[in-house]
């Protein structure tokens, strides 16, 4: 697979902050990759920098093996905050200014229009749009001329249930077809239902990279309860992927180490001959798990 | 080039209030030619009524002075600002839409950004002065009539010198606008500098008791305005004392240009280590 963007050592200061602190990664070709931070935590300036729209202090980076030029930014589409376009222009004449600006011609703009459901209203000015309508155009407008690379910078910000609906779901049909997606967003849950890797800001720095399922991997918990805790406190602590135990009055908080099923936790202790009163999974909150990542290195 | 030309037609297109701003100022640019003589024999018949010897009324439209008096007044500054104020509207609007961050993104250079704007700029110098050159034609002969081509050997001089003195007023406009990437405020310090504080400035070094030379023409504004800078009226001789202007010097032409080729350096500078 070849290297789409690789970044070396990538630094910004803004006076005294720290906005990118030394930061170096690579990115696939064919990986819908993830920066996932806090709000602050250096996403955008990262991604500007990346664009070209902002100088770096230190460092560098290439896309596509070479240094960064306007010849690659036109193989990259990319939505970064807010929509900008000129808001007296339509929805079709805005696509054609940027595919003007890429050498393309004007036959995809139906196609992108279509996907982001904007057909029907291509020739309305762009002021007149929802903000969810103005937010797909961005997407409609990083997709035309099917870009090498996607960068989506927050695409969900500001959307209803709806919208985010639909832009998810556009996004994982756009990452089906084998184009490299790189998804900035401070949403653990976003990141982890549309990416397969994930870099993990804070501050400017990196705290992880890696897969999503090693990086964000979540052990849950499970709640148990019998007519004998002790026993049962003692059994479960013989479970080979068990970690720790909390006793809760007649409850038990039980952590393991890797994912485990009710199911098989139920048959373990049955066969220890212990009756169950009680089984169920908590599920941490994926922002709890996410804050005690930044926690853990903080 | 042709690419840029054709982005940046689009983004005009259909903007309407920059139509309305550039037809306005055609309208009042053709009011203010038009019903100049009148008003300034109104003026003249107001001296009149304390003279023993009145003046005489004075015509403007017959060649081949129309030239220059039609070109004086179109590139007085307040009627310059006009088209200025359009300029820095065209080139803010990008900040303040943030397109200018998107076309960069989608595969523009900074540098191609800059030219598709001086591209328009020159566009907009030349449209203008190709109006004023043919309405001025038009009026020369509809008063004096076409007689022989001599009456374009001073049109054409007139005309250059007016072109350089708008391209050089809208340049100055184009860098105004990218140093302040705000419409208000570079409208705001544009209008104060143009408008008043450079003819504060030109009142002190014109003063006899200070200095006695041109030196004033070496401020941007009124280096550019300078170029055209007397229309050919004796009795405004007569009247002031001031020594008019006989034709279009080349040294004129050179303060603006100067100032102008400077100002676009400026901006491809700082626009090259600035962040958008």
């Amino acid at each position: 697979m070849g290297t789409v963007l690789a970044i070396q050592s990538l630094s910004k200061q803004y006076g005294k902050i720290h906005a990118v602190d030394n930061l170096s990664f690579e990115v696939l070709k064919g990986q819908v990759f993830g920066l996932l931070g806090p709000n602050g935590s250096g996403k955008t300036t990262t991604l500007s920098i990346l664009l070209d729209l902002v100088k770096p202090n230190k460092g560098t980076f290439t896309w596509f093996d070479s240094p960064p030029s306007k010849e690659s930014r036109k193989r990259i589409g990319s939505v970064i905050e807010s929509p900008n376009f000129f808001p007296y222009l339509s929805a079709w004449k805005n696509l054609q200014i940027v595919a003007d600006i890429k050498d393309l011609g004007y036959n995809d703009i139906d196609r992108v229009l279509s996907l982001t459901g904007l057909y029907d209203r291509r020739t309305s000015r762009f002021k007149t749009y929802s903000f969810g309508m103005k937010q797909r155009l961005a997407i409609a407008s990083a997709l035309l001329g099917n870009p090498d690379v996607l960068i989506l910078d927050e695409p969900t910000n500001g959307l209803d249930p709806q919208g985010i609906a639909q832009v998810r779901e556009l996004i994982i049909k756009v990452a089906g077809s084998g184009i490299t997606i790189i998804l900035a967003s401070h949403l653990l849950d976003e990141v982890q239902k549309i990416c397969s890797h994930v870099v993990v800001l804070n501050k400017g720095q990196k705290l992880f990279s890696g897969k999503v399922s090693e990086v964000l991997a979540i052990s849950d918990s499970f709640e148990l309860s019998s007519d004998n805790v002790e026993l049962l406190q003692k059994t479960i602590a013989s479970y080979p992927k068990f970690r720790s135990c909390t006793q809760n009055g007649s409850l038990l908080q039980v952590y393991f180490n890797d994912r485990v099923e009710p199911a098989q936790i139920n048959l373990f202790l049955s066969q220890h001959g212990i009756i169950l009163t009680h089984l169920s999974e908590r599920k941490r909150s994926l922002e709890q798990h996410f804050l005690e990542l930044l926690e853990d290195k903080s | 080039m042709i690419k840029l030309l054709k982005i940046e037609v689009k983004k005009i297109f259909t903007y309407k209030i920059f139509w309305i701003l550039f037809g306005l100022y055609f309208f009042f640019l053709a009011c203010g030619i038009l019903l100049a003589e009148f008003m300034i024999n109104n003026m003249v018949d107001d001296m009149n009524r304390h003279m023993p010897i009145p003046f005489p009324h004075i015509t403007i439209y017959y060649f081949p002075d129309i030239w220059q008096n039609l070109t004086f007044f179109a590139s007085i500054r307040f009627v310059m600002i006009f088209p200025a104020i359009i300029v820095m509207i065209l080139i803010t609007n990008e900040f303040t839409f943030k397109t200018i961050r998107q076309n960069i993104i989608n595969g523009m250079s900074k540098s191609e950004f800059l030219a598709s704007k001086l591209q328009i700029i020159l566009i907009m110098a030349l449209l203008i002065t190709v109006v004023l050159a043919t309405g001025t034609f038009i009026i020369g002969v509809s008063h004096s009539g076409f007689n022989d081509m001599a009456i374009l050997n001073k049109g054409i001089p007139y005309t250059i010198g007016f072109f350089v003195s708008i391209l050089a007023f809208l340049i100055y406009a184009f860098f105004l606008a990218f140093m302040l990437r705000n419409t208000g405020l570079s409208i705001a310090i544009f209008t104060l500098y143009s408008l008043i504080i450079e003819p504060i400035v030109n009142g002190f070094l014109r003063s006899p008791f200070i200095f006695k030379n041109k030196i004033y023409s070496y401020l941007p504004v009124s280096g550019a305005v300078s170029v055209t800078e007397y229309p050919a009226i004796p009795i405004l001789k007569r009247v002031t004392g001031i020594e008019l202007q006989h034709g279009v010097a080349f040294t004129d032409c050179l303060i603006p240009v100067v100032y102008s080729i400077l100002m676009i350096g400026i901006v491809y500078w700082v626009m090259s280590k600035k962040d958008l």
